[in-house]
């Protein structure tokens, strides 16, 4: 049987003034895998984020998430149909509480919100990312292992469908990283499909279903991670850029 | 949270029982303060809770004034004007704030200055307003007291919808926004749609007591309602009190009442307003941007710190 | 035609004058990401001080601009070692609270006139000021004429500086590039204190200027501060060329509607202000960015 297309992306281009920054990217994505994006710096990976979600508008192209054009909705209406996203640098709102952060995906983006009470849910997802001892606290006061913890229990507070991750393993440390792959299999058991941007190529293979590789905005790759990293283009990509230094 | 609750109880007893014990002087200055109150708290929504720095707040007051006017020149019962100012006030909020909603931070600020000021150069540039010489209330049987209830209740049930939003989601969306608005609206937050809602709000609390304004003076002209140092006063009083807080617009407002009504009285000080008023915006910029209530709290730390034996003393929370 | 040729020299000779009124707000904002609210208060105060060396002394008030504009340079650079240096820097956002600080220090700069010269109205009178010469079939004041001159002279020095100087490469560098130019080791606080100083220079030299032109008060120069921010907004703020651009719009703007509308003269600044709101929202980055990417939708959210 066919595995059903939660997210299906055809020609993806986005441009600011002359700079392109997506170039008619297609894929799809099956329902319940993780799916990642890997690229360079300045591959355009954060742009497709932001368009998927709206918080960008696309150029052209379009992005059928469960059978709907998203492409001109604001963030906050793709949110409720189910897509969200991380944020690369966390951004936490610090003169909140942790719980009041959750609480805020829980009760604005989720489409459950009128239903079970909000405080349940909330504690939930504290106990599900591992920040129930820091309910209370307020968020400037976390460490970025927990801040990154917090951003990404405040998207699954939203209960999305899909989640799209950007990077929430940069900065971490070797022992922390095995602890996000591990909240991000239990995220994918629990029935939510993930997208995940990565700029460290290790460090997704283990977990990925599929991998999407970007270099300037445009699709080099894409396939089953192991095929993937061997297409001759990806590899000149990553040696290219590592010859050449930091691309744009 | 509950020193704040007992502040408003003090707040309510005196406006609402001011009118047995004290004099007419007396109740004018309180009708003062009630007014500022209402003025402070309505802008500390939107400017406090979520962020956004209007610099035209007079403009709501006009509209509000001139609606009570016109229609009760036209025979309406004045009170019955009050929801018909709210709605204008209201209705006015939402056409400025559509376009200048989707600008942030000071851009948002310089915009509501220059929508300020067009409205004030053509409020004093038209016809049905009297132009610079403004426009009398029909003379009518007009009594202090029911007006000065009615601005007392006005205050209290400003204070009270601050109160009740900061504890609901609305008020936790109005925060988000104030944080970080790309994070808010990235969790499903409508920015657009809260910002509105909470300027029109604040519209309708002070179109209102623009009304009520009308009523008590008998009087008005662009001069007096769509003035730019009315919107400055309306910036001012919660940002000394204590920005986003609620005690802290009352205690703005308290303050700046009585100034003014030292400033009326002697002529030196009257000349000085500027340098009170600028003086007050710059010391709390660069020292307490929490104004008299981070002031407050900052005082209470250091008692409590100096208040604890100095050796195993952990860190005050 | 005539009429056409006659509104494009006066659109030409005001935009001289915003231009320079212009430029004060857009050093500010381009090097140290700061609104300076100030700005109004600024102009308003050189022009009483012109008006004082003109009571004083006789002093021409163009020729005072020599006094006026180093005065009020260092008079800058004390603001930012004094005030505005205390405020947390850095953000690449302009922040909320040195909008606030400025407006206060505006709000007692107001006052300060008013205690020294009083309320009422002042105006300079020279024995040019009534006098004037005929260009295109119609009349220019000679005030008008001496202030385009003047604008156009300390542009031009500016521009001069900037391009051949250490410190004027250095403020277009930061203006440019933040991040980098900060990176690459310029130092911050001396370009902040002498783009504030700049600034505030320009903004005595448009003072100066706008008191042979027009009667002013302790309240003046809010309008021409809301001016001076559409014209920024227009002209984008990169570039010393799009400053000039903004500048020339507005004046375009502004004559058109006198020549060819019947809206009254006393609306003229609602128009200007109504302006200021449209440009901001529809285009936020410039009238520049805006012709570059014609195709762009999304506005900056």
């Amino acid at each position: 049987m066919a595995a059903e297309r939660i997210l299906e992306v055809q020609g993806l281009g986005k441009r600011f003034g002359g700079l392109v920054a997506l170039d008619g990217v297609s894929f799809h994505v099956d329902k319940g895998s993780i799916f990642s994006v890997i690229g360079p710096n300045g591959a355009g990976k954060t742009t497709l984020f932001s368009c998927l979600v709206g918080s960008q508008r696309p150029t052209t192209g379009s992005i059928l998430f469960k059978g709907r054009e998203l492409a001109g909705l604001r963030n906050d209406q793709v949110v409720e149909l189910g897509l969200v996203r991380t944020h690369q640098i966390v951004r936490p709102f610090r003169d909140m509480t942790v719980a009041d952060n959750v609480a805020v995906g829980s009760l604005f983006g989720s489409r459950h919100r009128r239903g079970a009470d909000a405080r349940v849910r909330v504690a939930a997802v504290l106990e599900r990312a591992g920040l129930a001892a820091r309910a209370g606290a307020l968020a400037r006061t976390l460490s970025i292992g927990d801040l990154k913890r917090l951003e990404i229990a405040r998207a699954l507070a939203t209960e999305p469908d899909v989640l799209c991750l950007d990077e929430v393993m940069g900065g971490l440390n070797p022992s922390e990283i095995e602890g996000a792959m591990q909240l991000i299999r239990d995220i994918r058991a629990s029935g939510v499909t993930v997208l995940m941007i990565e700029h460290h190529v290790h460090a997704v293979l283990g977990v990925s279903d599929r991998v999407l590789v970007l270099n300037f905005g445009k699709t080099i790759a894409e396939g089953p991670p192991q095929a993937a990293l061997r297409d001759p283009a990806v590899v000149a990509a990553y040696l290219g850029d590592e010859a050449g230094g930091a691309a744009a | 949270m509950k020193g704040a609750r007992a502040w408003m109880a003090v707040l309510a007893a005196t406006l609402l029982l001011a009118p047995l014990l004290a004099e007419r002087g007396t109740l004018n200055d309180l009708w003062n303060v009630a007014f500022a109150v209402v003025l402070a708290s309505a802008w500390n929504l939107l400017g406090g809770f979520a962020g956004q720095i209007s610099l035209g707040y007079s403009a709501f007051v006009g509209i509000g004034a001139y609606t009570t006017v016109l229609l009760a020149d036209a025979g309406w019962n004045p009170w019955l004007t009050l929801p018909v100012a709210a709605a204008l006030a209201v209705l006015f909020s939402v056409v400025v704030g559509l376009p200048t909603f989707r600008l942030r931070g000071p851009y948002f600020s310089i915009a509501t200055i220059g929508v300020g000021e067009a409205v004030r150069v053509i409020a004093s540039g038209m016809e049905f307003t009297g132009g610079s010489s403004g426009l009398r209330m029909p003379s009518a049987d007009f009594h202090f007291l029911s007006n000065y209830y009615g601005m007392a209740v006005l205050a209290l049930l400003t204070v009270g919808v601050m109160a009740y939003v900061r504890g609901q989601a609305f008020g936790l969306a109005l925060s988000a926004i104030r944080q970080d608005i790309d994070a808010a609206e990235a969790l499903g937050i409508p920015s657009t749609r809260y910002k509105l809602l909470a300027h029109a709000l604040s519209a309708a609390l002070v179109g209102t007591a623009g009304g009520l304004f009308a009523m008590n003076f008998q009087y008005i002209s662009p001069g007096s309602v769509f003035d730019f140092r009315l919107s400055l006063s309306i910036v001012l009083m919660p940002i000394v009190g204590g920005i986003g807080t609620l005690v802290g617009p009352v205690l703005g407002a308290v303050l700046f009442s009585y100034l003014q009504i030292k400033l009326l009285a002697s002529p030196t000080l009257r000349d000085s307003y500027l340098f009170i008023y600028g003086g007050l915006l710059m010391l709390v910029m660069l020292f307490e941007p929490h104004g008299m209530v981070g002031l407050w709290e900052r005082l209470v730390q250091l008692g409590r710190r100096a208040g604890r034996p100095v050796a195993g003393a952990p860190r005050g929370g | 035609m005539e009429r056409l040729a006659s509104v494009l020299l006066s659109s030409v000779l005001s935009a001289g004058l915003y231009a320079t009124m212009a430029y004060g707000l857009a050093v500010i904002y381009g090097v140290m990401r700061i609104i300076n609210l100030a700005h109004a208060g600024l102009m308003m105060l050189a022009a009483y001080v012109t008006l004082a060396l003109n009571t004083r002394f006789g002093l021409d008030p163009f020729l005072s601009l020599l006094v006026v504009a180093p005065l009020f340079f260092c008079f800058g650079v004390l603001l930012d070692l004094t005030l505005i240096r205390r405020l947390p820097q850095g953000g690449n956002a302009p922040s909320m609270q040195s909008l606030l600080l400025l407006f206060g220090l505006w709000l007692v700069l107001q006052n300060l006139a008013y205690v020294v010269w009083g309320g009422d109205t002042q105006a300079i009178l020279t024995p040019y000021t009534m006098s004037s010469v005929p260009l295109l079939g119609e009349r220019y004041g000679v005030p008008l004429l001496l202030v385009f001159g003047v604008s156009v002279l300390s542009l031009l020095g500016l521009n001069f500086m900037l391009r051949r100087s250490f410190l004027g490469r250095a403020i277009r560098a930061v203006t440019q590039n933040r991040d980098a130019a900060l990176l690459s080791g310029v130092n911050a606080a001396r370009i902040s204190a002498v783009a504030f100083g700049l600034g505030t220079a320009f903004a005595a030299i448009a003072g100066t200027m706008l008191s042979t032109l027009y009667a002013f008060t302790p309240d003046f120069g809010r309008s021409f501060l809301l001016k001076a921010f559409c014209i920024i907004v227009l002209g984008g703020l990169e570039s010393f060329t799009g400053v000039a651009i903004g500048a020339l719009v507005l004046a375009l703007i502004e004559n058109l509607m006198a020549a060819y509308t019947s809206i009254p003269t006393s609306f003229q600044d609602a128009i200007s202000f109504s302006l200021l709101v449209l440009v901001l929202v529809v285009a936020p980055t410039g009238l520049p960015a805006l012709f570059r990417s014609f195709s762009r939708r999304a506005v900056a959210r």
